[in-house]
């Protein structure tokens, strides 16, 4: 920006603690066309005066140097196309956590002030943005989650496509006859009243339904995805706006539980399997035909189990209490069992385990089965081991049902991708070599082969990429709707495993955040969590070298490649985290707000003593998400630290470029600190591998920093959740010991 | 391997178990709550947490040999605090009278005594039944002509016949009582080792029932308590005044009846009046709190009923006497005689087997290194 405005406020105890007169005189030195002090910035006055220095074109970046940007967000919002905004923290990072009047706390308060208005001297404005967004909302999959999802859509006003592939609509749910309780007292079954969904669905017209169709392919971005699916009736192409995945769950497949007697004796059957018997209204054992007597409930059969699956599907106690209940309505005379190993009924379904429990008839308990012993005559013998008896029990049944979990009907995009690469340098790989673990690697993921749901243009892969149990990815910790394909959200029991009701209300929540997308897409905004952002990114090509790593390092895909391996953006599926300028070795990637060269400047910025004296500087790179939201509840809680550290943002630690690293240490910074979010299974990253990222980018600086003779421990990576801010004091005073330990940095001077 | 035979289990017991109010073992989902807040229940083998498992089950024969079953004393400890409502004192109250008839000699008594719910007016009626046919044949059911003021009884209904009819009463309440307590001795003697001889053990466990020590220790039920320490030792009173007018009229030779200021009759009285009182408690008791009284069965009414019955017309008979009024004083003597003969014929079968099965378990609980600690 040209012309700089400085803002400074003396409230909340900054002109007691520091020297302000002193800090304007800075300001002068740094060339800001505008200077002023308040006592009090975010009053309305305060305000005032900086919205008249805006709109008297005096400036157009404005340096708050106040509170943190966290707080007193409204007051501090100006228009973003016509100003740029850096907040300089002096409260949460010099006042409230330095002693007060004392030279140390002044430099730092100083360098902050410098630093960002080296920052903002380095800014641009974004560039406004238009292209033509469609409204349609692509639902794919019509069970009860993608139904729920296409009536949410179309009664907020949007054109709707769904998709199904079976010949029908309603999913799992369409055979049901009678639901778990919905409304108190959730006591009784509730009818099953999907018929009523379906008929809303097919009589609203903004609603086009395709039955017995799968999607072809699926190129574009949020606001802009090209769709061609195949019906019955031919190709059909049109363009969507968002997409929701709702494409369900399977049962497990028993044939994998032998021991349970599926396949040796026909009168073990499936949950499933049950369900439709129940829907045809014909109870019977399928071994002669006749009504069992006794009918005995397996519970997480196969489920929670390291051999099978290792989760919990969370539905299936449900769906047995709703089958025992059926039951017992048609048949009061068939006695039921249940074999738990512990019934999980979450909220008011407890009533209705209850109501089942107190039933005639009907026994709960616990154990865990070990085998079912029978054949096509006879009954059958189901072995506990470890009943609540304290000894092994043998129970009679005539009719066994396995209550299995779900597996998602979800295909792991970025496997696909890998299979295709595979099986490419398998066949014109460099070496033999190459070759031949190229082939192994394709054989070891040929499952993957024709799995594709989406058909997803997408350099990562045709699909969503999938967690550890082959969900899709799609829970940033807090924000179960997010997925890792911006415009592209997971539903129902393909999100995770979930009860019809939970189903519906994921298709609502889903559909919600498709219409946020589209409403993003036509301002050029980023969705969550640097929603609203209008700074794209922008790639100077001219000098890229096709080396791939933006491509693949891209948490959401954002780029495509040409043939020739040059990024091709998609700008309205990116979220504006960075990585790929932090990724990028020719530096050619940068934000209107946010760029190599600016963070570069404000290292510069910073005051380094020439001499070590025993003030050491240490540079502390901090994600915004996590780190520095911690940092200002310790600084609230009027914690203290070390007055050596100088705090520089970054939208994710993966953002952070190697370049930053060389400037700091050539400057004479003698310890650079990274702090970032929880990385691994359970990450808590907003843009899920930031950290593992700094990480690895860190790895080949060592080894760079071991050669020049600078000690490795001069740069130290933590990761820190938001709740421990209580760990800010300690980690910054350990690490400004460590650096007091190791010295000066011996570039110091040079 | 399977220690239970290889079935879902007994639908019959568990709609037994229903019929006398313990279907809500049913609800219990085995949290042990129960067990934990027990005042009673040793630490080494807690209950009623297993025995709500048992009863799921319709494990008859291992409940009828489980001491625990009877050091319950229904206090509703559990019952109160059940995040379930599984009520485990009303099913351990319902599972005790199961008990009393698997465990009765002859069972087909315990069966009709069991099914006191149908079957009370039999039990009342036929006792009282017997004595107007034993006065009728007699030539008695009218007062004889001419009586004086300060007649006694006697002079009514002989006393030869009142002990022609209650000492083989006794007599075979006795035996009917000795075979089933042995046969619950037995099977409790299965479930662990025992040491020590019964009369030793047998003393201070009568010691806990007079002073009713462990009753003490319950919360819910602590106005129960006083009501039934009130009764039992009206009854004592009421035996021992029996006892002392015996001597009275074959070695004392006293004349009959009475007057109000002898011991005896003093005795006698103060007896009458912690019957009357106790009784009231009790009965109060189950019209308060319902569930920390616990749930009232046919089988548990019965009984009380039946003490109600005998104490009202004990009264009565007194007050009759006392305004001589003969004609009135003799039916309601007959209604008393036979409520009595119904008290002590249905001992080893109604809830009032619950002194003999709890004493033989407090025994065999001492024996067995029961005892909480």
């Amino acid at each position: 920006m040209q012309r700089i405005g400085v803002f400074l406020c003396s409230g909340c105890g900054i002109g007691e603690a520091l020297d302000v007169a002193a800090l304007e005189k800075a300001a002068r030195e740094e060339k800001a066309a505008h200077r002023a002090v308040h006592p009090c910035l975010c009053s309305p006055e305060g305000v005032a005066t900086i919205r008249a220095a805006i709109d008297d074109g005096s400036v157009d970046g404005v340096l708050i140097a106040a509170c943190s940007p966290r707080a007193k967000v409204e007051e501090f919002t100006f228009d973003p196309l016509k100003v740029a905004v850096e907040r300089v923290p002096l409260r949460e990072q010099a006042v409230w956590c330095q002693p007060p009047n004392h030279e140390d706390t002044q430099l730092l308060a100083d360098d902050l002030l410098r630093m960002g208005i080296a920052k903002l001297a380095k800014m641009s404005l974004p560039v406004p943005f238009s292209a033509e967004i469609s409204d349609t909302v692509l639902v794919v999959g019509g069970g009860v989650a993608g139904l729920e999802a296409a009536r949410a859509a179309a009664a907020a006003g949007h054109p709707v496509v769904l998709v199904e592939a079976s010949a029908t609509l309603g999913g799992r749910m369409a055979g049901l006859t009678h639901l778990l309780p919905e409304g108190p007292p959730y006591d009784v079954l509730h009818p099953n009243r999907i018929a009523e969904l379906l008929a809303k669905i097919q009589s609203d017209d903004r609603v086009t339904v395709y039955t017995s169709a799968k999607i072809q392919h699926i190129a574009g971005q949020p606001g802009q995805f090209a769709v061609t699916i195949s019906t019955p009736q031919g190709e059909r192409s049109f363009v969507a706006g968002a997409i929701v995945q709702a494409t369900g769950a399977r049962p497990y497949d028993a044939s994998k539980l032998p021991h349970l007697g599926y396949g040796s004796s026909p009168n073990v059957i499936t949950s499933a399997q049950l369900d439709e018997m129940l829907a045809r209204g014909s109870l019977q054992r399928p071994g002669d035909g006749a009504l069992p007597r006794r009918i005995l409930f397996v519970q997480c059969a196969g489920s929670r189990d390291p051999q099978h699956l290792p989760y919990c599907s969370a539905e299936c106690c449900g769906t047995t209490l709703r089958q025992v209940a059926t039951i017992h309505q048609r048949h009061p005379d068939i006695e039921t069992a249940v074999v738990y190993r512990d019934m999980r009924t979450p909220g008011q379904l407890e009533r209705f385990y209850l109501a089942v429990q107190s039933q005639p008839n009907t026994l709960l308990t616990r154990g865990e089965v070990e085998r079912v012993n029978g054949n096509g005559r006879g009954p059958l013998h189901v072995h506990l081991r470890e009943s609540l008896l304290g000894n092994d029990v043998t129970l009679e049944a005539d009719l066994v049902v396995l209550a299995v979990g779900m597996v998602p009907n979800a295909a792991d995009g970025e496997a696909v991708r890998a299979l295709h690469d595979a099986k490419v340098r398998a066949e014109k790989g460099d070496s033999e070599t190459q070759r031949r673990d190229a082939a192994a690697l394709a054989e070891q993921l040929a499952h993957h082969e024709g799995t594709e749901i989406l058909h997803l243009e997408y350099r990562q892969g045709p699909d969503m990429p999938v967690l550890k149990y082959g969900f899709p990815d799609s829970h940033f910790i807090c924000f179960p709707y997010e997925t890792r394909r911006t415009g592209i959200y997971a539903a129902g029991t393909v999100r995770a495993p979930m009860d019809p009701p939970q189903a519906a209300e994921d298709g609502w929540g889903a559909a919600m955040k498709a219409i946020q997308c589209i409403e993003a897409a036509k301002r050029g905004a980023a969705v969550h969590p640097r929603a609203g952002d209008l700074g794209m990114p922008d790639f100077f090509l001219q000098r890229c070298t096709q080396c791939k790593r933006c491509t693949e390092e891209c948490p959401f895909g954002t780029l495509n490649e040409d043939v020739k391996g040059t990024p091709q953006l998609n700008p309205l599926r990116c979220r504006r985290c960075g990585i790929c300028m932090g990724a990028c070795p020719e530096r050619i990637i940068s934000f209107p707000d946010y760029g190599v060269d600016r963070i570069s400047a404000m290292i510069k910025a910073m005051s380094v003593p020439e001499e070590f004296e025993e003030k050491p500087r240490i540079v502390a790179l901090m994600c915004e998400n996590d780190a520095l939201p911690a940092l200002d509840q310790a600084a609230a809680q009027r914690q203290q630290w070390s007055p050596w550290i100088r705090v520089i943002p970054l939208r994710c630690l993966g953002s952070m470029n190697i370049v930053w690293i060389a400037d700091a240490l050539s400057r004479g910074i003698d310890g650079l600190l990274l702090v970032g979010c929880k990385s691994g299974d359970d990450y808590q990253c907003h843009y899920v591998r930031g950290s593992q990222l700094a990480q690895t980018r860190l790895g080949n600086v060592q080894e760079t920093l071991t050669r020049l003779a600078l000690e490795p421990a001069r740069i130290k990576v933590v990761e820190l959740s938001h709740h421990e801010f209580s760990r800010i004091p300690e980690i910054f005073n350990e690490f400004s010991a460590e650096i007091e330990g190791l010295g000066a940095n011996p570039m110091k001077g040079f | 391997m399977a220690a239970i035979p290889a079935l879902l289990p007994s639908t019959a017991f568990r709609d037994e178990l229903r019929r006398r109010g313990g279907e809500s073992a049913a609800r219990c989902y085995q949290c042990a709550t129960c067990s934990s807040v027990c005042e009673l229940a040793p630490a080494a083998r807690p209950f009623p947490r297993k025995q709500m498992l048992l009863a799921q089950w319709g494990m008859a024969d291992q409940l009828a040999a489980d001491p625990a079953v009877w050091l319950c004393h229904q206090c509703n400890d559990c019952t109160v605090r059940c995040p379930r409502d599984a009520r485990p004192g009303d099913v351990l109250g319902a599972v005790r009278s199961l008990a009393i008839e698997k465990l009765a000699f002859p069972g087909f008594l315990g069966r009709l005594v069991g099914a006191a719910r149908l079957t009370w007016p039999l039990l009342l009626a036929l006792p009282v039944l017997f004595w107007v046919a034993l006065l009728g044949l007699a030539g008695r059911l009218t007062p004889p002509a001419g009586l004086e003021a300060g007649w006694a009884y006697d002079a009514l209904v002989p006393h030869s016949f009142i002990y022609g009819v209650f000492f083989p009463v006794a007599g075979w309440v006795i035996l009917a009582s000795w075979v089933a307590g042995r046969r619950f001795w037995t099977a409790l003697g299965a479930s662990g080792p025992r040491s020590g001889s019964f009369l030793a053990n047998l003393m201070p466990a009568l010691v806990e029932v007079a002073t009713h020590k462990r009753f003490g220790s319950c919360g819910a039920a602590r106005p129960r308590k006083l009501g039934h320490l009130t009764l039992l030792w009206g009854f004592v009173g009421a035996a021992v005044t029996s006892g002392l007018l015996i001597v009275g009229m074959y070695i004392q030779h006293l004349p009959m009846p009475l007057a109000l200021d002898h011991p005896y009759k003093i005795l006698g009285n103060v007896s009458a009046g912690l019957l009357i009182v106790g009784a009231a408690i009790l009965v109060g008791n189950r019209l308060g709190d319902r569930k920390a009284a616990g749930a009232s069965s046919a089988f548990d009414t019965f009984f009380l009923s039946v003490v109600v019955l005998v104490i009202a017309t004990g009264m009565v008979v007194e007050l009759a006497r006392l305004a001589h009024a003969p004609a009135f004083a003799l039916s309601s003597y007959i209604l008393h005689l036979g409520f009595v003969m119904s008290l002590f014929l249905t001992f080893p079968y109604s809830k009032f087997a619950h002194m003999l099965y709890r004493t033989l378990a407090m025994v065999h609980a001492r024996m067995a290194g029961l005892e909480k600690k």
